[in-house]
C-alpha cells in the first residue's frame, strides 16, 4: 500500500480526509480533471496548480496510442514526461476501448479490439492493463474491470461482475510496484443490490489501499444512481478512500459526499466549457446566449478565479465557439469551479458546518425550491435536513 | 506587436501576455468590426476595458484584411466596396469610416486607411494607390475625433518603385503625423528589393518619430529592419507557425512533428527562460503539436516569449553600445555555416554594420 487515509472531519456518513499520496497530499472530497493524453485541454501546469488541482486522471487507453507506454516508461513515468508535480490516476483502458471501439469484444481473457492504429485484433489483458499502467507510474491505478452499462438488464451483469472479481486478482498478481502506486478495485454490479453486495464484499476480502464505484454515470435514472452509491459506501471500509467514477454534475458530487464518497472524475466541466457553458452557484452560465453579448460582469462575481477576475461576459460571449480562447478561459473557470467545491465540501466538514453548505448550495441551485427528489432522498439517507430548501415544506423550520 | 485580431492572442491569458514581456498587441479592425462590433466594444468603453488588457494596444485600418480576404472587394475613390461577409450586401469602407471605427476601439495608435497593393504587381495601379493614399490620409486626419489620446500613423505605399516612395514619404511627413508605417511589403517580393524600400524610407522618415514596418516578420527581417532604423513590427508569424507545430529557436526553426523529437528530452530551447521551456520537453510537446490544442497552446508562448526576447535584446543591445556585437551574435547562430543570404549582407552594409566574420565567403579572422 503507498497511501495514507486520514479521516480528518465528519457529518454522519460524509468525511473530509487527507489522502497522502506518493506525490502529493490531497484533501478529499476531490474531484481529478480528466486529463485524457497528459494534459487538460487549455490549461499549462502552472494554472493547474494556480486553481489548486491536486490530483489529475490519465487514460491509459489514449496513452498507450500516443504517447504509448514505452516511450513514458523511458522517461521515468508520466509525472516526468508531462512535468506534473502532484498526483496522478490512470484508469485501465478498459472504459475507452468499450465505449470508443465498436468491434471491442469481452471474453474471459480479456478486451479483444481492433487497433485503432492498422486495424489488426489485439487483445487488452488485466495484465497487460496493470503492465501499462506500471509504466505510466501513476500514484493511483485502476484494476481492469469488466464495464457494462447500467442501462443494460439480464445475466450479462451479473457474469461481469464475477468476472471483474476474477479479473481482480489478476491485476493484483500482475502488478509489478504495490509500493510506489496503489492498485483500486472497482464496484460492479449494474444497479442490482444483490450483485453489488457481492462486489463489495469480494473486493474488501482482498484488502485493497482504495476502491472505487464503477458501472454508475452511464444513463441509469438518478433514483437507482444514488441508491448504488449509498450502498457501497455504507458496505465499504471506512478507512479507505471511495472513488465513484465519471462524477460528474456539482450536485452529484455534493450529495455523493453526503453519502459517503471521497473521489469524483469527469469529463463535464471541461467538456462543457468547450461548448460555451460554465458552471456557476446557480447552474450553468451558457455564454453564447444572446443576452451575454453585452453583460459586463464576470462569469460568476464571487468566483476567485483569473477568469473571473480578469474577462467580462461580454468578452467571452464573442470567443465562445468562434475562438480557442473562449474553450480555453471557461475550461480553466470551470475546474476552478470544481476545485473549489472540492475545497468547500472538505472545509465544510472539517469546520462542522457540513449541512448548512448543503443547504447554501441547494438553495442557490433550486431557488424556487424545486430540489429533485432523488436528492431529498438521498439526503434524508445521509442525515441531512434540507427541509428548509424544499418547496413543498413549509419555508420556516 | 503580437498580432490579436479579435482582442485575443490565440492561447495566451491576458496574464501570459505580460509574463512574457507584450507591451502592444494589435487589433483588426475588420474582424474587431465584425465581432464583437464597433459600437459594443464603445459601450464598453473601448477595447482596452473590454478585453482588459492594460498595457498599449494598436489597430490597422481594416482595409487590408478587406483586400485580401473578400475576393469581391473593389477599391473606388470613396473607398474600400466589398461584399458584407454577414448578408452578402454591398458595403462600403471610407476612410472616415475606418477611423471612426478605430476611434471607437480606442487603441493607442491607429493606422490610417490607405490604398494598398501587392508589391508583385507592376504597373500605374501602384503610382494610383500611392496618390490615393495621400489623399485618404487627409480625410483620415479629418475624421480623427481623438488625436489627444489616439495616434493616427499614416503609411507609406509605392510598391518597390524609389521614386513613388519617395513622393509618399514626402506627403506624409508634410502632415506631420505622430508616426509613420512602411506599408505595401511582406507580400512576396524579392527580399533584395525588400530591404531596399525599408533603408530608403528609414532614410527618409523623421527622426524622431517610431517607424512601423507592417507584417514583418521573420527574427531575421526584424533585425535587419532595425540595423536599417526601423522601430515597430507585427506578423502573425509566431503564432501561426506555432500551429504548425514550429517553435522559434535562434538557430532558426524547430520543428516539433519530427520524428527525432518524439524522444528527446530537451526542451525546445535550452537558453530560454519561459514557461513553456522550463516545463516542458521537446518529447512531451511532440505528442501534442498538431493533435492536441495545447501544442499550439505552448508553442505560441514560447514564440511569443522568443520575439519578447529579441525585441528587449534589440533594445538593450542598442543603449548598451553592443549592436554589431549582438546582430553578428545572431548571424552566427542563425548561419553557423557563414552562408549568410546576400540581401542580408548588402542590407548591413548600408546599414553599417560589419558582419564579414558571418560570413563564409570571407576570411574568418578580422
Amino acid at each position: 500500500m503507498a497511501l495514507r487515509f486520514e479521516v480528518v472531519g465528519r457529518f454522519n456518513r460524509a468525511r473530509a480526509a487527507q489522502l497522502t499520496l506518493p506525490h502529493f497530499v490531497c484533501q478529499t472530497p476531490l474531484f481529478m480533471p480528466v486529463g485524457t493524453q497528459g494534459t487538460i485541454k487549455g490549461l499549462t501546469n502552472n494554472q493547474l496548480e494556480e486553481i489548486g488541482c491536486q490530483i489529475i486522471l490519465g487514460n491509459t487507453y489514449h496513452l498507450a496510442l500516443r504517447p504509448g507506454a514505452d516511450l513514458i516508461d523511458e522517461f521515468g513515468g508520466l509525472h516526468k514526461f508531462m512535468n506534473w508535480k502532484r498526483a496522478l490516476l490512470t484508469d485501465s483502458g478498459g472504459f475507452q476501448m468499450v465505449s470508443l471501439l465498436h468491434l471491442a469484444d469481452i471474453t474471459e481473457k480479456g478486451v479483444t479490439f481492433q487497433s485503432p492504429v492498422d486495424g489488426k485484433p489485439m487483445l487488452l489483458t488485466p495484465e497487460e492493463s496493470i503492465q501499462i499502467q506500471n509504466k505510466i507510474g501513476a500514484d493511483i491505478i485502476m484494476a481492469l474491470d469488466d464495464v457494462v452499462k447500467t442501462t443494460i438488464t439480464g445475466p450479462r451483469i451479473e457474469e461481469a461482475m464475477y468476472r471483474t472479481l476474477r479479473w481482480m486478482d489478476r491485476c493484483i498478481a500482475a502488478h509489478q510496484k504495490p509500493d510506489t502506486q496503489n492498485l483500486f478495485g472497482i464496484v460492479q454490479g449494474g444497479l442490482d443490490p444483490v450483485l453489488r453486495d457481492i462486489c463489495v464484499r469480494g473486493l474488501v476480502e482482498r484488502n485493497l489501499p482504495g476502491y472505487a464505484i464503477g458501472g454508475l454515470a452511464g444513463g441509469e435514472d438518478k433514483d437507482s444512481f444514488w441508491r448504488v452509491v449509498a450502498q457501497c459506501t455504507a458496505a465499504l471500509p471506512e478507512d479507505k478512500p471511495r472513488y465513484v467514477m465519471g462524477v460528474g454534475y456539482p450536485l452529484d458530487i455534493v450529495v455523493c459526499s453526503a453519502l459517503g464518497a471521497d473521489m469524483y472524475d469527469c469529463v463535464y466541466p471541461t467538456r462543457t466549457a468547450r461548448f460555451g457553458s460554465a458552471l456557476i452557484p446557480e447552474g450553468v452560465l451558457k455564454l453564447k446566449n444572446r443576452a451575454m453579448a453585452n453583460d459586463e460582469r464576470p462569469i460568476d462575481p464571487t468566483c476567485p478565479c483569473m477568469v473571473c477576475k480578469t474577462y467580462t461576459r461580454a468578452y467571452l460571449h464573442c470567443l465562445v465557439t468562434k475562438d480557442a480562447m473562449g474553450s480555453q478561459l471557461l475550461s480553466y473557470h470551470n475546474l476552478s469551479y470544481m476545485m473549489k467545491l472540492s475545497r468547500d465540501l472538505h472545509t465544510s466538514i472539517v469546520e462542522g458546518r457540513f449541512p448548512e453548505f448543503v443547504r447554501g448550495f441547494l438553495r442557490t441551485q433550486f431557488p424556487k425550491g424545486d430540489v429533485p427528489e432523488w436528492v431529498c432522498n438521498a439526503m434524508e439517507v445521509a442525515g441531512i435536513d434540507i427541509s428548509s430548501c424544499c418547496a413543498s415544506f413549509s419555508p420556516s423550520h
